[in-house]
């Protein structure tokens, strides 16, 4: 949906083409190492927009493939990126893989749980190093927007490792831990002679 | 070779019931050229280490090779002599002498080798420049930022042409853009100067500067990772989960 709205925002900008779309989501996004979006998912993006008229095609300008054609916003279009722009972003911090590699390995006798923790931070170090990496070489006058969203994506990461730090510390506890209460509760009509018939 | 080999490293602080074992048989080796930091929980032992390789405190038992040199069999002179030549110090809070200006603080090293003041003085300068510090080389410390502060006391190590720089929380005092900074420089010791950099920090931020990351807990090394390879995977517990099922 991102994309979406996004190629909307950048069409509510100036009218483009298919293949200035994608260059221009690109470069937004801060790179195709950052965010890759092959052409298919631009164009299969565009033609859903035209049939559901956020998008038209110049009059001018019909050319055979998308790729060739100049889209523009229509007054739809506008308003459903208004009300995305104008929407608060969230995710969803409390929906973390690694956390069920963690609880899922406290009653795993052939997991070693700490080794996990390592294995994660590992992971969470490259990234950073990458990261760190990557934002030294650009320069703070000129490209001080990407620099913004490195500098996210460092923090995160730092709360992450700091986060695995905290769960470390404790991890002797949290195994001690009793496994989460399973609600075993049957969906829809309860089958006749089931075992679990007889429950509420 | 490797710069530092570190074997069987063991430090005791007290004795007898109130022993306390602040590294046990450490084993380490560092190559030259790497910015090689090291973490751990408060008390595991990271800054003990830093101080045994850099000779500041002599270990219970096992050795530190520097170039293939033992240190822990120097005597004191011979130590002295090889901190001064080999070895840059940097330090969490700067030590750095408050009376002095800039380019005097950066120069003692030299003076104090017997370098004559200003030759001394020449070379602080050369070393602050390439720390942005040319226009402040007249400042005394209470008159820099904390930051600058700490590219002063990098200039003063590196003035004497050490091969290793031993760092303790070297942006411990600064604030997060200061750090960046600082820890910049640092890498650049090692990617422009080739010098090897060991540094102690419990910053991630700084940390990830580094090529290698190595672990402590509770006087043991627990892990020592590379930033650019891959994770050894614990693949036999598997394999033997995979056959017992």
């Amino acid at each position: 949906m991102t994309v979406r709205h996004s190629l909307l925002g950048l069409l509510a900008q100036q009218p483009r083409y298919g293949y200035e779309l994608r260059a221009a989501f690109t470069a937004l996004a801060g790179g195709s190492d950052n965010w890759n979006v092959t052409p298919a998912q631009i164009y299969t993006t565009l033609n859903r927009m035209l049939e559901s008229g956020l998008v038209e095609i110049e009059p001018s300008d019909n050319g055979s493939t998308s790729e060739k054609r100049k889209f523009h916003i229509t007054p739809a279009g506008l308003e459903e990126f208004n009300r995305w722009l104008l929407t608060d972003v969230r995710d969803e911090p409390q929906q973390d893989a690694f956390y069920l590699k963690l609880m899922l390995s406290r009653h795993l006798d052939f997991v070693d749980t700490s080794r996990l923790i390592q294995i994660q931070r590992n992971g969470l170090y490259r990234d950073l190093h990458r990261i760190t990496q990557a934002r030294e070489k650009l320069d703070q006058r000129t490209d001080l927007a990407r620099i913004m969203i490195m500098d996210k994506a460092i923090m995160h990461l730092e709360a992450d490792l700091r986060w695995l730090d905290m769960v470390e510390s404790r991890l002797d506890e949290v195994v001690k831990q009793p496994p989460p209460e399973v609600c075993l509760r049957p969906r829809g009509r309860p089958q006749k002679n089931s075992p679990g018939s007889d429950r509420q | 070779m490797a710069i530092i080999e570190v074997k069987d490293l063991t430090k005791i602080y007290g004795n007898g019931d109130n022993a306390v074992r602040a590294l046990d048989s450490i084993n380490l080796s560092i190559e030259e050229g790497k910015f090689v930091a090291v973490m751990g929980p408060s008390g595991c032992g990271k800054s003990t280490l830093l101080h045994l390789i850099g000779g500041l405190d002599r270990p219970t038992s096992g050795s530190v090779m520097i170039e293939g040199k033992d240190i822990a069999k120097m005597k004191d002179d011979q130590l002295t002599e090889l901190r001064r030549r080999k070895m840059g110090f940097i330090f969490q809070f700067f030590n750095l002498i408050p009376v002095l200006n800039a380019a005097e603080n950066a120069a003692l090293p030299l003076i104090l080798d017997g370098v004559k003041q200003e030759r001394a003085k020449a070379r602080a300068m050369e070393w602050l420049q390439k720390n942005q510090l040319g226009d402040r080389s007249t400042h005394r410390p209470d008159e820099l930022s904390g930051g600058q502060q700490q590219r002063v006391a990098i200039a003063r190590a590196m003035i004497s042409n050490p091969l290793i720089i031993l760092a303790d929380e070297p942006t411990g005092n600064l604030d997060t853009r200061s750090g960046d900074e600082i820890a910049s420089v640092l890498r650049s010791l090692v990617s422009d100067w080739g010098r090897t950099v060991l540094m102690v920090t419990h910053d991630p931020r700084i940390a990830a500067y580094a090529d290698r990351i190595i672990f402590l807990k509770d006087g043991k090394i627990v892990d020592d990772t590379l930033m650019s390879s891959d994770a050894p995977e614990n693949a036999r517990r598997l394999k033997e989960k995979v056959e017992s099922l």
